[in-house]
Parts: structure tokens; sequence; C-alpha cells
């Protein structure tokens, strides 16, 4: 066997490779709670595209069909309910790790040199996840989906002079309707493995500057390392635990919390919901969208605020990583954060009276954050930054 | 590791609580109905097989004049321990057969021309509506005379718990003793009892796994805290070298 594992590994080193990534990749030792989020993502991604698969088996991409066709999956088919409730209360929880991890990378400064691709391609994730998620949602054909689809679709219409054959285009007829959700289907299929293949990248420019720390410093002791198996392969499963336990005591007791209601009624062209609202993890943008009186400029606001993120290694020039040194970027970090949270409010209810206020206020404090930086990072007083663990 | 639980505990709830604006908003100016006590939202669930069966006669003897429950077959009953022979007869009582679906006999054209619109079927309701059962039981007992200065178009009804308050359907439990409880029946078929029994039933339909769902996930987690235990003991076990040797 011993020989074999030899012969071939000097065919196509795969051990070899393996063995490089695994028990000699050196990883921080210093590494916290927030660093789990990251396997946990890829975990996400398995889980989704795996449940997913199983799914297709039994879903049915047409109009006249999909909406039964889950009651099939839920009813009829073995363990269908598991699967799909598996699918969907993941989708959610995909967002809610995502969410901590670029919180996390905000934070520790994960995204500056020398890791601007590194975090650049992880931004292209986050838009190929809203993407994917977005189809996904449209599948079930309720009301929700239907009318969800119609307006985020509608707004491609907004491109000068070609956006509304783009829209007719991409709706493959004058509607959002039984063409649109076929091809959605394909898409949300091919999506996840696009997605793949950028985090096979995300990764492969990780393992290639290593992983940023707690302390935001670069470690040049060899001693401030642990080789990631079996230190943080043991550590990601434990974390893997508490995770399951959050998000399977979803699925099992309130797999449904999450989503609207208005998706049990199947697609009916002829009625409008009373307040078409997307799902939780786009409200932030949804909200920004809202908030400019111009379609235009909303689509653009909203688009922007997320390339945005591409430009944050070189919008913000402090040398020092971590906000634990950062007095001033510390402070600014969680009122960006609480105000995501407030957009995400803002987001969920009807874009009227005070609401209309409070979604321009947080929207123009979104994209200060972004435009502050250059300056509070050339002015901030930084504290002492260790040189070492 | 308890730093860092809490600001993610508190994050999941301030994502739920941010998730459900849009459910509560969706009612419209409707009414909260009353929390009720029901046997599958109880710390043990389960499904009160007498009251689905009574449930059963009022969606069968009520709702079905005018809604269907497309996603249920008379076959499904079995699943709740009734016998073939059991389900049989109740099957036959209908005139359908075991696999045949609960299908109102009213059609779409007739709904329209008796109340200008579309009878939804009944089977997702529960599911379709903020509150769920507790919705269902609500709108059920909610017909009542419209405030004075609210008017209800020709052909209407006032509802405290529909969305708009104008409901297209007539108060369907209009009196006591309206469908006859099976023999030995431990309550009485008031409009409140035979409410709160079909919205049982109303429930079920929906999702006949979900006290199977929860049931299953006592042993999912039991398991997932061990497998985490272990985890956690094994994970200081590997890192104790590392620890001892911290600066």
């Amino acid at each position: 066997m011993k020989n074999f594992i030899a012969w071939f590994d000097d065919r196509l080193p795969v051990f070899t490779v393996l063995k490089h990534a695994t028990t000699e990749y050196p990883t921080p030792k210093n590494l916290n709670y927030w660093w789990n989020f990251g396997s946990l993502a890829l975990v996400c991604l398995v889980v989704q595209i795996l449940t997913g698969l199983f799914l297709t088996m039994h879903y049915k991409p047409d109009a006249h069909l999909a909406f039964d066709s889950i009651q099939h999956i839920m009813r009829d088919v073995e363990w269908g309910w598991l699967l799909r409730y598996t699918h969907m209360v993941g989708a959610h929880f995909f967002f809610i790790v995502v969410y901590i991890h670029i919180f996390r990378g905000l934070y520790f400064g994960s995204y500056k040199q020398p890791r601007e691709v590194l975090w650049g391609l992880g931004v292209i994730i986050l838009f190929l996840m809203i993407i994917t998620a977005f189809m996904g949602y449209v599948l079930p054909w309720g009301q929700m989906s239907y009318w969800g689809a119609t307006v985020i679709t509608n707004l491609l219409s907004v491109i000068p002079f070609v956006g509304n054959n783009v829209v007719v285009w991409l709706w493959g007829g004058y509607s959002v309707g039984d063409p649109t959700l076929n091809r959605f289907f394909a898409l949300h299929f091919l999506m996840p493995f696009v997605i793949f293949a950028v985090v096979f990248l995300h990764l492969w420019a990780l393992h290639h500057k290593k992983s940023n720390n707690p302390l935001g410093i670069d470690l040049k002791k060899q001693t401030d390392y642990v080789p990631f198996h079996p230190y943080y392969t043991i550590k990601d499963t434990f974390g893997l635990g508490v995770y399951l336990m959050f998000f399977l005591g979803m699925v099992f007791y309130a797999p449904n919390i999450l989503g609207h209601t208005d998706n049990y009624i199947p697609a009916n062209p002829m009625v409008t919901p009373a307040h078409i609202v997307p799902e939780w993890y786009f409200l932030p943008f949804y909200a920004i969208l809202r908030a400019i009186p111009n379609k235009l400029l909303g689509v653009v606001a909203m688009v922007a605020a997320i390339l945005i993120l591409f430009a944050l290694p070189w919008l913000d020039k402090s040398k020092v990583r971590a906000a634990t040194f950062r007095p001033i970027y510390k402070q600014v970090y969680w009122i960006f954060f609480a105000n995501c949270f407030v957009l995400g409010w803002v987001g969920a209810n009807p874009p009227e009276g005070i609401y209309v206020l409070i979604g321009q206020v947080s929207t123009a404090i979104y994209f200060a954050f972004f435009m502050l930086l250059p300056i509070i990072s050339r002015f901030e007083k930084t504290k002492p930054v260790p040189t070492s663990l | 590791m308890k730093k860092t639980l809490l600001p993610l505990i508190a994050l999941v709830v301030l994502v739920t609580s941010v998730a459900n604006t849009p459910i509560a908003n969706a009612a419209g100016n409707a009414v909260t109905p009353p929390e009720l006590e029901w046997s599958f939202r109880s710390s043990t669930p389960e499904w009160d097989v007498e009251q689905l069966f009574r449930g059963y006669k009022v969606a069968t003897q009520v709702c079905m004049a005018c809604h269907s429950f497309k996603y249920i077959k008379h076959r499904d009953l079995m699943k709740l321990g009734f016998s073939e022979e059991q389900v049989n007869v109740l099957a036959d009582e209908l005139g359908l057969g075991l696999d045949d679906r609960l299908m109102s006999s009213l059609t779409e054209e007739a709904a329209l021309m008796s109340y200008g619109t579309v009878v939804p079927d009944l089977s997702l309701m529960n599911l379709a509506r903020p509150h769920g059962a507790d919705y269902m039981h609500g709108l059920l007992v909610g017909y009542e005379e419209a405030p004075e200065g609210f008017a209800v178009p020709e052909g209407k009804h006032y509802n405290k718990y529909f969305s708009g308050h104008v409901i297209a359907m007539p108060k369907p439990l209009t009196m006591d003793g309206q469908v006859e409880y099976p023999e030995g029946s431990d309550v009485e078929p008031t409009v409140d009892q035979m409410a709160k029994d079909v919205s049982a039933f109303i429930e079920w339909t929906g999702e006949p796994i979900l006290v199977y769902r929860k049931q299953l996930g006592v042993y999912v987690l039991l398991y997932l805290l061990i497998f985490t235990i272990l985890s956690y003991m094994l994970m200081k076990a590997i890192w104790a070298d590392v620890k001892k040797k911290k600066i």
C-alpha cells in the first residue's frame, strides 16, 4: 500500500498536496472562534449542493406543476420534508454564516494587504450567492416567489436604452412566467458550482498568504503557528457541532419562521400581495434601493453597496489591521454594523412615513462609512501593536 | 467561549426578529388572534387524534361544501392510526375512494357566480397565514357586526381577524351542534369547539409530518449535544500542549 501511494503520488501528487494543505499548513495559533465561520460556510455550500441535488430529482420546474411538486416532496418522497427544510433553512443559515464571516474580516482587517485578492474573491462569492438565493426562492412558485421575481427582474429595466429588452429577454416573455421559472431552475442548478470554483480560488489565495489573526499582525516566528490538522480540524469540528444545534434546531422546530407565509399561496399573477418583501438577507440592500426616489439611482446605489466592498482594501489606508488597536475605526465599525440592522428593519417595512427618512439616513451612513475611511485611517492614532504573540 | 457565543445568540435573535417584521406587516390591519393551546405545539408535541377526527367531520361536512383539501386523501388518515376498514367507511360516506383527493364539488365558475371570488384550497391555509391555527380559529369565530361607520360591501361580511375585515366567505360555523360529533366525544360541538377542531385538522393537512418532525428533533439534538461535548473534550486534549507552551 505504501509503495502504491508513493508510486501514485509521484505521478499525481494528490497526497503531497493534501499533506501540504493539512498537517503541513501553518495556521496562526491565536485564532478565535470567529475564524470558525469560514469553514462553516464551506459546509453550508456542500449541504446546499447535496440537498439541492436530491430535491431536483423530485421537483418540477413548470409553472403548473412546481408548487404541487413541493408538496409532493413534503408528503410522498421518503425524507423529502427533511431535504426541503434543510435546503430552505440552509439558505438562511448560509447567509448568517457568511455575513458573520464578512463582519469578522471587517473587524480584524482581513481585507488589508496582502489579502486584497482573497477579500475580492469573497465579495464575488457573496454576489453569486445573492443571485443564486434569489433564483432559488422563485422555484417554489408561491406568491412571494412570483412577485419577488417580478419586482427584482424589473430593476434591470433601468439599464439605459436596452433595459426593457433585457428584461423581456430574461423573462422569456412579457412577464414572469413558465419560461422564467424554467431558466431560473437551470441557473439555480448551475450557480453553486460556479460558487464552488470561486471558493476554490478563495482558498487558494488564503493558503498562499495564510490566515489573518485576531491581532492582525504578520506572524514571523514558526512557533506562532500550528498545523491546520489536527488543531483546526478539531476546533472546526467542535464549531460545527454547535452550529448544527442551531441549524437543525431550526430545521426541526421552526423551519418556516424565517420564511414568508405568503409563499404557501400558489403564484397568482392576478393578485398582488399587500407587501412584497424579499427574504431577510436582502433587506438591507432592498432598503438602500428604496431610499432613493429615482429608480435608476436606487438600483445604482444598491449595486454600489456591494461593489464598494471591492474597494475597501484601498479605502482603508491604516497600516494596523485589527480594530482592537484602532479606537476610531472600532467605533465606526460598530456604527456600521448596527446600521446594517437598521437598514434591514427599514427594508422589512413599507416605504412610507418615518421609514423613508430612516432609510435615507441609514443609507447615507452605509456609504459614509466607506467615504470616511480614507480620512479616518489617515488621522487615527492607533494603539501600540504587539510584534509577536 | 462564552464571550463568543453570547453575541452569536444575540445575532440570531436579532436576525429572527428583523425577519419576522414583514410577517406582522402582511397581516395588514387585521387583529392578532388570541393564542390557544394546541397539542402539536406543546412541549410534548402530538396529534390529538380525536380532535383531528372531529375536525375532519367539520371539514368534510362544512368546509368542503366550497373548499377542497387537494393534498389530502383518505388513505392519509391511516397514518394517524385509523385502520383501512375505518377509513374505507369514511371515504364511502362521501362517495370517495381511498386515494381520491378531498375535492369540493363546487366548481370555480360556480364560486365566482356565488361569491365573486375563487375559493382557496385549505390544505396549506395554516402555513399561508401568520399565526396559523390561532388565526384559523380566530377567523371562524371572528364574524361580528361591523363597527359603526365601517361600510361592508353588498354580499360581503365583516370579520375581526381577516386582513381588511371584509371577507367574501359567509360565516361557515353558524350554530352549536351544526356538526354531529362522534359518540363518546368528551366535548360538545359548540361553534368555538368546532372552530378549534377544524383548525387543528387544517394544521395536520398543512404538514402531516409536523409532529414526527418535532419528536425526531429531540433525538437529533441529543445526538448533536453528545457529539459537541465529545469534540470539545477532544479539542481540549489536542490543544493542551500548545496552551502549556503559551507565552
